[in-house]
């Protein structure tokens, strides 16, 4: 227990010091460079919410855009057609999209849906909102949701000016919480049960460990944690629809920097969308504005994701613990 | 700094234009350090000229009036990559193209391409880099998605945006002041797609009373329908039936035209984009249903010049109400000829399009007190382009929420294997056949 | 493995049939939804557009079928969510396309050479970058597949443009013996393209059961389904047989995508529309089981054609989805349990 502890406080350290110096980035990066970090700061927070349910309790979840989604929606509808702030939808999209998870989650393990079952049952659940959400005609259907632009910046609204670096901090803010929750999670005794059930689920059946309800809390959390940054989303770029928020090239989003970084650990997700996001501006940079070499290919369409997509598989081959995970690991021994 | 070089260059171009000179180069790397250098450098303009107007700008510093804008860049905003990379590339060369064109001794215009590759959230990263890096204005984006994300962010960074293509009534708004449309929004096209189709009736002699309307099941469709829909009931046109697909997964549509078929309608309306269209109009040609004619209202394939190609048979006599070139006019055909040889594809009208769009904010960029954002805006929604690229009744001018004022669709048919403009009369290039369907002949 | 286990506990509980829910549920449906049924039935063109909706269910669930077996039999083999299977679809409608149109020969001819090259396609990808994931979680083997699809359709819109191509035969309408095309029963139309591509699928799919259960190779690929290990300690070359399963599974999309390419319009994003249904498919006719998949794709076509009719306004996905989960739930090992496992 007291070792628990000291690795909890270790890695808040870590977590703190990191923040502190995470926070100078609006200093120097401006512009799109700026957008380019919250992207990253986004793709990082649904990575570290898919994290704990697809990594520590190691159910993969295929379907997480269901989660962002009603995170997303639940924040435009409210703010849109009542005019509530997005932090207040932010609360109640996070227990809608807890709630949602709880019920497709305690129906999946009662069927006892695994791998890659599990995986596809997610992917249905995710495709099912999407069409029930593009039918609605008070969430405007397939037109999606369009924040409306304020006079003035306002904190409570959480909208400001282009050049204003709050998105940032917020973000920022969201991200350090929810890595702050998975430390406290991972160190708790409820993470060792989540992990347990993951590694030997009789075994931890015979210790006394309810699989059920740890693998169903876990899918709770994890959404919970991933619709927040659905509603900050909605903030950043002003605007949702049912493709952009429920869509199966989200699910993949989503799990992509937790992957990349390495599943199952803390800090896999942010390293992933450190790597992944930027990567991607690199590629379509290197197409934009090629070097001399490359000068035959200038603005062919197509080329920066195909470069795109042989770096993810070089990553995916050659560290298959992920960025993170593997050096983690090499580390250690 | 800056701004100060640009009011001198543009006070010099004031100067010159007065004076009857034929103007003057305003290229940045002509225009050095300190304004008063600014017209020594030029390499068409009289020397005498420049000096003069250089020595104004000076006098008149900031006063907004006798400055202007010479160095504009545009960046163009579309989907180079993905399913919709076809018209998203065209419509980047046809931007490049029209720069080209346009930049004239004193106005030098540049484009930076970026790919939203169809995400709002991409084309926001990208719009905003474009900003960061010089941006006075923005073209694009096709998609209604994006175009709404850019819409936002050119009101809120004070860069106006003109929509080439875009059909979302939403996007545009008194509110904001940055934004403007060439193209016939989904109320537009809808609208006119009812009150040509009572055309065709009243040509033919006997009206055109019930329609079963097809229609994809984005927002693209349902926003054409509801527009179409509303006006129809003016027109004294009854819809029968309302019959959605998903555009991007449809693999058949033969029940669809059996329901049709057993309405009996006069006409069959159809809004979509390209492959659906194609579809549809193929398993018309096999069902034959009893109908009058089939009509697209701002469908995405009957106007295109590839349609009769990849549907030989099941194309004739196809109508489309739909945005289009015009092809009456020679400047269009050159501009589409020049196209086609530097490009090796056939332009299409969304490319024209942004090639328009490029020359708003060209025209506006002559009257505007600098290339600043804002000033950019207050001249575009002033600006009158006259002799319009698309068949619009007048030129475009644009209203309160930014909407193009003369945005009219044309009514086309595929006659002989090509599309060609039928109504209305004054950008007619044959006759119009109607009833037609391709299977009566 | 789980599967099993979850059948034995819910065998324990459920006495009766599961098959009899199906029954129970489509009573349900047609009581539902009477309105509509009997405005069907009660007009000469509402059963027209009845006969219609069954007949065009059947026909698109047969390329639905097609295109799910070498998916089928990827996924039950190797147990790899192949999301790049679709990609790989395009690819192989690129080839044909291109074949055809640069020697003018007869796009069905082109069965006998895309399959081909779509087999050494799809096994170099398997040695060069599955076989080194196998043994790894989930999600990389997802990414790896899905990384592939960007990679391929990506590279097709370099090589040939966003251009929509389409090849469609001079002899598709015409009478053709006794037979008028597109063929007229009951006023319901059927074309001959479709129903060659139905027939395709038929022949694929006895052929490929032959081959999985009349072959030395076919039953080496059966037992490393069922168990690799046991396989490699039978003697069984365990990653050739792998290499050989994947190039199969992308040959039979390949024939897939000749067969399908006469009808569809061609793009390099058409071949991904038909991933999440296969993978609907799969689950519901048993993983590695060929025969599983085209009964499920018959199922899949049905259901969006009837349900399309019996819920108009509503999406034709949403009630596949409905079925997925349910068989999901209640019968994970598929409709007609595993074939190859």
């Amino acid at each position: 227990m007291r070792a628990r502890l000291a690795e909890a406080q270790s890695q808040l350290l870590v977590l703190a010091a990191m923040a502190a110096i995470l926070a100078t980035v609006p200093l120097w990066l401006h512009g799109s460079g700026r957008t380019v970090a919250i992207r990253v700061l986004i793709s990082a927070g649904v990575g570290v919410g898919w994290n704990v349910m697809g990594g520590f309790a190691g159910q993969f979840s295929f379907g997480h855009a269901a989660y962002f989604g009603i995170g997303a929606y639940t924040g435009a509808y409210l703010l849109v057609s009542h005019g509530i702030s997005p932090w207040i939808g932010m609360v109640v999209g996070a227990v809608l999209a807890a709630g949602f998870g709880a019920l497709t989650g305690w129906l999946s393990f009662r069927y006892r849906l695994r791998g890659a079952y599990f995986a596809l049952a997610t992917f249905a659940f995710a495709e099912m909102l999407r069409l029930v959400v593009q039918a609605q005609g008070w969430l405007n259907a397939t037109q999606g949701l369009q924040v409306p632009v304020r006079p003035e910046s306002s904190w409570w609204m959480m909208q400001f000016s282009t050049t204003s670096p709050n998105y940032y901090f917020i973000g920022l803010a969201l991200v350090v919480v929810l890595v702050a929750i998975t430390i406290l999670l991972v160190t708790s005794r409820r993470g060792m049960f989540i992990v347990a059930v993951r590694e030997d689920e009789e075994g931890a059946a015979a210790a006394g460990v309810d699989g059920t309800a740890n693998k169903v809390a876990a899918v709770a959390l994890s959404g919970a944690m991933t619709a927040v940054m659905g509603t900050f989303f909605v903030q950043v770029f002003f605007f949702i629809d049912p493709e952009l928020a429920f869509g199966p090239a989200e699910s993949v989003a989503i799990l992509l920097p937790a992957v990349i970084g390495g599943t199952g650990t803390i800090w896999g997700p942010v390293v992933g969308a450190l790597i992944l996001i930027p990567l991607g501006e690199w590629t379509a940079g290197i197409v934009r504005d090629p070097p001399a070499f490359l000068d035959a290919v200038a603005g062919r369409s197509g080329l920066d994701l195909v470069l795109f997509a042989i770096l993810l598989i070089l990553i995916l081959l050659f560290l298959p613990k992920g960025v993170y995970g593997s050096l983690a690991h090499r580390w250690r021994r | 700094m800056r701004r100060t070089r640009f009011l001198a260059v543009g006070a010099a171009l004031l100067l010159v234009a007065s004076c009857g000179g034929d103007g003057t180069d305003g290229e940045s790397e002509t225009a050095t350090d300190a304004a008063s250098e600014t017209g020594a450098t030029t390499e068409s303009g009289s020397a005498a000229a420049t000096e003069s107007g250089s020595a104004t700008a000076t006098e008149t510093g900031g006063d907004a009036t006798a400055a202007g804008c010479t160095e504009l860049n545009i960046g163009s905003v579309h989907p180079l990559t993905g399913g919709l990379a076809l018209d998203g590339t065209q419509m980047d060369d046809a931007a490049k193209m029209a720069a080209e064109d346009l930049s004239v001794d004193g106005l030098s215009i540049t484009i930076s391409s970026a790919d939203s590759q169809g995400e709002p959230e991409i084309g926001q990263t990208e719009a905003q880099r474009l900003i960061q890096d010089g941006a006075n204005a923005l073209v694009g984006t096709y998609q209604s998605a994006v175009t709404t994300n850019l819409a936002t962010l050119a009101q809120r960074e004070q860069v106006p945006l003109v929509i080439d293509v875009a059909v979302d009534d939403a996007i545009t708004s008194p509110d904001n002041d940055f934004v403007f449309r060439i193209q016939p929004n989904a109320t537009a096209m809808g609208t006119f797609g009812a009150q040509y189709l009572a055309a065709l009736g009243e040509a033919s002699g006997e009206p055109v009373e019930t329609v079963v309307y097809m229609h994809d099941e984005t927002s693209f469709g349902t926003s054409v329908l509801a527009a179409f829909k509303a006006e129809a009931s003016n027109v004294g046109i009854e819809i029968l039936e309302e019959i959605a697909y998903n555009p991007f997964e449809v693999q058949d549509v033969t029940t669809e035209m059996q329901r049709v078929a057993a309405q009996e309608p006069d006409v069959l309306v159809v809004t979509g984009y390209y492959n659906d269209g194609v579809l549809v109009a193929e398993t018309a040609n096999s069902v034959q249903p009893n109908v009058r004619a089939i009509v697209g209202v701002a469908q995405g394939a009957y106007d295109l010049p590839q349609f009769p190609t990849d549907a030989p048979d099941a194309s004739t006599g196809i109508f489309d109400s739909n945005y289009h070139f015009d092809a009456t006019k020679e400047r269009v055909q050159d501009i589409r000829s020049r196209f086609e040889e530097a490009n090796g594809d056939a332009m299409r009208t969304a490319a024209v399009l942004a090639y328009q769009a490029v020359e708003v904010i060209a025209t506006a960029a002559g009257q505007a007190a600098s290339c600043d954002g804002a000033d950019l805006a207050a001249a575009i929604q002033d600006v009158e382009v006259a002799e319009p690229l698309l068949t619009f009744p007048g030129p475009i001018t644009f209203d309160d929420s930014g909407e193009n004022e003369n945005a009219q669709p044309v009514l086309m048919q595929v006659q002989e294997g090509e599309v060609v403009q039928v109504y209305p009369e004054e950008f007619a290039e044959a006759e119009l056949t109607f009833p037609a369907v391709p299977w009566q002949e | 493995m789980s599967r099993t286990e979850a059948t034995q506990t819910l065998r324990t509980r459920l006495d009766i049939p599961r098959w009899s829910w199906g029954v129970v549920v489509a009573v349900l449906v047609v009581v539902w939804r009477w309105a509509e049924v009997s405005e069907l039935a009660a007009s000469g063109p509402g059963r027209t557009i009845a006969l219609q909706a069954l007949l065009t269910g059947l026909l698109i669930g047969g390329v639905y079928g097609l295109v799910a077996m070498g998916l089928s039999l990827i996924f039950g083999v190797l147990e790899i969510i192949n999301f790049a299977h679709g990609a790989f679809l395009t690819l192989a409608m690129y080839v044909t396309w291109l074949i055809a149109t640069t020697t003018g020969i007869d796009p069905y001819l082109t069965l006998l050479i895309t399959p081909v090259i779509m087999f050494v396609v799809g096994a170099a990808v398997q040695r060069v970058v599955i076989s080194p994931a196998m043994g790894q979680p989930l999600e990389n083997q997802l990414l790896l597949t899905f990384a592939l699809a960007i990679l391929i359709e990506n590279a097709l819109l370099l090589v040939f443009a966003a251009n929509p191509r389409s090849v469609r035969i001079p002899w598709a309408s015409a009478a053709i013996g006794p037979l008028d095309f597109p063929l007229r029963l009951g006023g319901a139309i059927i074309e001959l393209p479709r129903i060659l591509a139905f027939l395709g699928g038929l022949v694929i799919a006895g052929g490929l059961f032959a081959f999985l259960n009349r072959t030395r190779t076919g039953t080496a690929i059966r037992a490393v389904g069922l168990n690799p290990t046991g396989a490699a300690l039978v003697g069984v070359p365990v990653g050739r047989i792998q290499v050989m399963t994947f190039g199969i599974g992308t040959a039979v999309a390949a024939a897939a995508g000749v067969l399908v390419l006469p009808f569809l319009t061609l793009e390099p994003t058409t071949g991904a529309q038909f991933n999440i249904l296969s993978f609907v498919i799969v689950v519901l006719g048993g993983l590695g089981n060929v025969g599983g998949a085209l009964v499920g794709g018959l199922l899949i076509g049905l259901t969006q054609e009837l349900g399309g009719l019996l819920f108009p306004g509503q999406s034709k996905l949403l009630p596949v989805f409905i079925i997925f989960i349910a068989t999901l739930f209640l019968k994970p090992e598929g409709l007609f349990g595993g074939g190859a496992e």
